[in-house]
């Protein structure tokens, strides 16, 4: 199902077919595992590690960590979801390597500086991570894999995230356009 | 040709075939006697007490507890929330809705587990899925929930934290008929949680994102 | 919930950790394998660029919803006909599930770090794998949002927890099978498709 004269156009793979893969890649991950796929959940583990590291004491208290260990029996770092996040990173960047995409570099529109830029990351991805931690999980946790089995959570949660998206969307216009 | 026409090419035939397709045939399989068999000697179909307990006193909406004693015993005495289908009645239509279905957990009660094995048994064979039997049955229930034995002092602390949980929990489910149960239930999703201290270890895929 | 506590049924189907086919350890193996296999499709389709990302909220660049919603259809179709084979037993597959208050509140506290982060928790690792400083910043910060999470648990634990409605199917909420349900999602898929093939070309820019 590839027309070469479309995709030689872009730089990148055509996006019905990334699609595809994609949901190929979730099938093999809930065929396989019998879950979707995910990304906070790693930095959730990260961070009930570093809370139990740095504060052995008050992260065994703590309602966040003790929920965790509830679904997750010893080492909180070997789980699937830290495994996966680590084959993102691998594949990313093999994927970044075959395409000559490989550059250190601050992505921005000309309206802003870098700094600003780098700012906006930072509290967006604060926003998020506390978000997917309250919404169980993020695009690719509930939205995605949600609503490929048909959760009604994942839809709901779909809907919130880009209906928020498209209304805040017109204040932040200068940062991307 | 697009991509995007392709796409549909591919998608919407297929969309059509699994919307056509009735979805009895689209559920699980029946299960043979062998398997069967091994899903009974693997004791499977178990849920504990406590389990259970936490359930109930969490207002779990995923649980349906189906007390399968007669109605005469419903009557006497319920768990919180379960509904009465007596093994006589098991295969009624009227019931189909409520076994066959793939939402809750359903969990069959009986005196012992010997009525309630039964029920298993049927439904499993039927082909249906998310069925379970309240290990020991209500007099396990008894023991364990609203007569809990204080553990020796020599004992782990595990056998303490159960043995708190289960006090408080049988403390909160102590009385539990089946009319209370109704109203608790309607209202069930903005009622503040009982204190229970120590929930029990629950195992779940762990999920989410 | 329980379901997959005791599932280590002798049958050959998926899934296969659940039924107890292939260990743990290969199962993170998998994992491993399954992580690359996302992260190649997610940069290869242009997911570790923030403003490729952020084109969807403003017309110019529909990449997202293109490869989100054929993802989300492509796997519910396997799973459908793999179900419909024998070849997987759904019950056993892991349903979010829904906490209503949380989901939407959650949902919109994520859509606005999308809009002013550009990124989503799984493109930004993306991004961050190919160099992308704004996307390594991005993982920084979702480190910082857990920990305010996990630190104030207290605070919004009743929040976290209200009206948990289980692990309820869309379709059975709706009334309709789980077919009918995908049909009409494939339908409204492929017209809003037509609708950002539309928005392209009506809002062009360069590809970033």
């Amino acid at each position: 199902m590839t027309d070469t004269k479309e995709i030689k156009k872009t730089k990148y793979l055509n996006p019905y077919v990334g699609g595809v893969l994609l949901g190929l890649v979730l099938l093999s991950a809930n065929f396989i595992a019998g879950r979707g796929l995910g990304a906070s959940g790693a930095i959730k583990s990260v961070v009930v590690t570093t809370m139990t590291t740095v504060a052995p004491s008050s992260a065994a208290n703590s309602g966040f960590v003790k929920e965790f260990r509830q679904s997750h029996e010893g080492n909180p770092m070997k789980t699937w979801l830290v495994f996966e996040m680590l084959g993102v990173l691998v594949g990313g960047f093999l994927s970044g390597a075959v395409a000559g995409r490989l550059k250190l570099k601050v992505e921005h529109s000309p309206k802003i500086t870098s700094r600003k830029r780098l700012i906006l990351a930072l509290t967006g991805g604060v926003l998020f991570g506390f978000g997917s931690q309250l919404g169980r999980g993020c695009t690719s946790g509930a939205a995605l894999s949600g609503m490929a089995v048909l959760s009604l959570g994942g839809f709901i949660t779909m809907m919130a995230i880009f209906g928020t998206a498209f209304a805040l969307a017109y204040f932040f216009r200068k940062n991307w356009i | 040709m697009k991509p995007l026409k392709w796409l549909a090419l591919f998608i919407i035939p297929l969309g059509l075939v699994i919307a056509a397709v009735p979805p009895n045939t689209a559920k699980p399989y029946k299960l043979t006697a062998d398997q069967l068999l091994a899903e009974a000697n693997t004791r499977t179909q178990y849920v504990t007490p406590d389990v259970v307990a936490d359930m109930i006193v969490n207002k779990d909406p995923s649980l349906q507890l189906i007390d399968v004693r007669s109605q005469d015993e419903f009557e006497k005495y319920s768990l919180s929330g379960a509904i009465n289908i007596p093994l006589t009645d098991l295969l009624s239509e009227k019931y189909t809705d409520i076994l066959n279905q793939d939402v809750k957990m359903n969990v069959f009660y009986s005196n012992g587990t010997v009525t309630a094995n039964e029920a298993w048994m049927l439904t499993r064979q039927l082909g249906y899925s998310n069925i379970y039997v309240l290990e020991g049955g209500l007099n396990f229930w008894f023991d364990s929930i609203l007569n809990p034995q204080e553990p020796a002092s020599t004992s782990p602390d595990e056998e303490f934290a159960k043995y708190d949980f289960r006090k408080s929990a049988g403390a909160v489910l102590g009385g539990g008929g089946a009319i209370q149960a109704q109203a608790d239930q309607l209202s069930a999703a903005s009622s503040p949680k009982p204190a229970i201290t120590g929930a029990p270890k629950k195992k779940k895929v762990a999920g989410g994102c | 919930m329980i379901a997959r506590l005791h599932d280590k049924k002798t049958i050959t189907m998926g899934p296969l950790v659940t039924n107890g086919i292939i260990s743990e350890n290969l199962n993170l193996f998998l994992a491993f394998i399954i992580g690359i296999g996302f992260g190649f499709v997610l940069e290869q389709s242009g997911f570790s660029s923030s403003r490729k990302l952020a084109g969807i909220f403003y017309g110019y660049d529909t990449v997202v919803l293109k490869v989100f919603f054929t993802g989300a259809i492509t796997c519910m179709l396997g799973l459908l006909f793999f179900s419909l084979f024998g070849w997987i037993d759904l019950s056993l597959v892991y349903i979010n599930p829904t906490y209503l208050t949380s989901a939407i509140v959650g949902g919109i506290i994520m859509g606005a770090g999308f809009i002013i982060g550009g990124y989503c928790p799984g493109t930004s690792f993306c991004g961050a794998a190919i160099g992308k400083l704004d996307g390594l910043i991005f993982v920084g910060g979702l480190f910082i949002g857990v920990l305010i999470f996990g630190l104030g648990y207290k605070l919004w634990e009743g929040l976290y927890m209200a009206k948990n409605l289980g692990s309820p199917k869309i379709s059975s909420v709706l009334g309709l099978s789980d077919g009918i349900f995908a049909l009409l999602l494939i339908l409204a898929a492929l017209a809003m498709f037509w609708a950002a093939e539309w928005a392209e070309k009506k809002f062009p820019r360069e590809e970033y």
